[in-house]
């Protein structure tokens, strides 16, 4: 039987006295599209941040391809395959949205140490940014400046850049954060086609029911820090638990 | 394009200057220049660190007397040819760049000035209290500037006009090693470092490595403008090694700008220039420098280069509008 992408065994995180993350057991698949929802305050960033390796765990594992990463630094779980996007944007704001995407690519290919060879001569490298901003649908704004950008293109971009570091596994925290209606029908379309061709198994965290449920195959449903229900959307529709918790409101049965 | 052939132009008009200056004209003419070159070695290495990647080191005067004890030593005790003096004095500012970036780049802001700051005043006090070895308060004496020794020919570079070349072979070198450094893989990873630091690690670069990578890079330029100097002036002093002395890098790339090439190369000429001018009127040569200083700092927004280039590119877009 081949090893789970990424396994995470009871893990424990709390600040102070508010518990984020308790005994959290998961296992992600490749090739599953997920989706990670809760209310406010469930623990959902904190989730990422101990699987991206911002923070650390107060106890509890966390296997990639069955390989410990629970306290391998940031960059070192980005080159195994293990990245994510971030719900504020954070891209590399006077840099040309080219260069953007052209600096994970450099890490992944190796190409980051050249000290005295102009960047441009990595031909490579050029081709693949170019695929990358390709595959967001930013092939028109590779001269602009990311800060130029408009909001949603740079909600885009900082899903290139994710990209571009070539992930097995991407957690997207809440892509359409601030996005109308016309940019986000886009980048889900983006999400569900880039999840088809098969290279990158998507998680993504949001607050939009419809979206979740017309996205993904699976859901995991966080409630102060507790996983309280995880299955298909249907499951997750019908559990009485997460209902009474969580969707009571949202979804009048 | 037009920008550029002119940056290009600027270049060969400084080239053709300085080989001017070199050609024609006296010693206290080119000991001033020589002096205008070394500071501006110092610190475009310096703004390496600075300008590239945020960090503000008040240590590096300790790289720049590793440059100049490892050359002093090498020449007193070993061999007095100069391209060996400078490849020791190389090697021993790398070296200590190397140890001491280890401890500092784990730290940022105030934490990582604090710690080359202390860090420096350790090798300025090595250097002060080991008299056996580095001559103490007095510093080596007595360096020779030997004829560079090239095998089939030997070149003199006792008089002034002959070292000239030689520093000006070394200044143009590093203007084009930083030119390229700037352009290069590595350069662009350092762009994203002062763009956000914060996203880089999850572009699946080490931010600590680069970080040291820095560091040193601009150590070893440090201690290449020891060297030069310590030619120059035929002695080490130890003040070198000051903190004191840590803190011209940072005013000559903040008076020239920061965020620009040519930066650190225009504020090193008006950080000579101005210094010697004053100091011709008044003992309180600090405090007047100081007054001109914080006029330069405060009225030349983002440096004199930075506060320039910027008005040029309005005036071009003002013109354009009519």
């Amino acid at each position: 039987m081949s090893l789970p992408l990424l396994e995470i065994q009871r893990l424990n995180k709390s600040f102070g006295r508010v518990v984020a993350a308790h005994d959290i057991d998961l296992i992600f698949e490749p090739g599953v599209l997920t989706s990670i929802i809760g209310p406010n305050g469930a623990g959902k960033s904190t989730l990422i941040n101990l699987l991206s390796g911002s923070i650390h765990p107060d106890s509890g594992s966390i296997f990639f391809e069955g390989q410990d990463i629970t306290r391998l630094p940031i960059h070192r779980r980005v080159k195994m395959g293990l990245c994510r996007s971030f719900q504020v944007v954070n891209v590399f704001p006077e840099l040309t949205v080219f260069d953007n995407a052209r600096i994970p690519l450099l890490a992944l290919r190796k190409r980051a140490h050249g000290l005295f060879r102009p960047v441009g001569g990595e031909k490579d490298v050029h081709r693949e940014v170019l695929e990358v901003l390709e595959r967001v649908g930013l092939p028109a704004e590779a001269g602009t400046t990311a800060s130029a950008l408009s909001h949603g293109d740079k909600r885009l971009l900082e899903v290139g850049i994710a990209l571009a570091a070539g992930p097995k596994l991407l957690f997207l925290d809440e892509p359409t954060a601030g996005m109308n209606p016309v940019e986000r029908s886009k980048i889900l379309e983006n999400i569900r086609s880039l999840s088809r061709e098969g290279k990158t198994t998507f998680v993504i965290v949001e607050h939009d029911m419809d979206i979740v449920f017309s996205l993904s195959e699976r859901v995991i449903v966080l409630h102060h820090g507790v996983v309280i229900g995880d299955g298909t959307t249907e499951e997750i529709r019908n559990s009485p638990r997460v209902r009474e918790v969580y969707l009571g409101e949202e979804v009048p049965s | 394009m037009v920008h550029r052939y002119l940056t290009y132009g600027l270049y060969g008009a400084m080239a053709a200057v300085l080989i001017g200056i070199g050609l024609f004209s006296g010693r206290f003419m080119l000991y001033m220049t020589m002096k205008v070159m070394i500071l501006a070695i110092f610190a475009m290495g310096y703004n390496l660190l600075l300008g590239r990647t945020g960090l503000l080191s008040f240590g590096h005067a300790a790289f720049y007397a590793a440059g100049a004890y490892g050359l002093g030593l090498v020449s007193l005790h070993l061999s007095s040819h100069p391209l060996l003096g400078i490849f020791a004095g190389l090697a021993a500012a790398f070296v200590m760049a190397l140890v001491i970036g280890f401890f500092c780049v784990r730290h940022t802001e105030i934490y990582f000035a604090m710690l080359t700051l202390a860090f420096g005043m350790m090798v300025f006090s090595l250097i002060w209290n080991l008299r056996s070895i580095t001559g103490g308060d007095d510093g080596l004496v007595g360096i020779m500037r030997a004829p560079l020794d090239l095998g089939f020919f030997s070149i003199p570079l006792r008089k002034a006009n002959h070292y000239y070349f030689f520093v000006l072979f070394f200044f143009l070198l590093s203007i084009f090693l930083i030119h390229r450094i700037r352009q290069s893989s590595f350069g662009l990873i350092l762009a994203g470092i002062h763009e956000n630091d914060r996203r880089i690690e999850f572009a699946g670069i080490s931010l600590r490595n680069y970080r040291l990578a820095a560091f040193v890079i601009s150590g070893v330029f440090a201690g290449l403008a020891g060297t030069l100097g310590t030619l120059l002036e035929s002695n080490t002093a130890p003040f070198s090694a000051h903190w004191s002395y840590s803190a011209q890098p940072v005013l000559v790339s903040l008076i020239g700008g920061i965020h620009t090439f040519a930066g650190p190369m225009v504020g090193g000429l008006i950080f000579i220039v101005l210094r010697e001018i004053i100091e011709r009127f008044t003992h309180n040569w600090m405090l007047w420098f100081g007054i001109i200083l914080l006029v330069i700092i405060m009225g030349f927004r983002g440096g004199v280069v930075g506060a320039l280039s910027g008005f040029a590119k309005q005036k071009k877009t003002a013109s354009t509008e009519i």
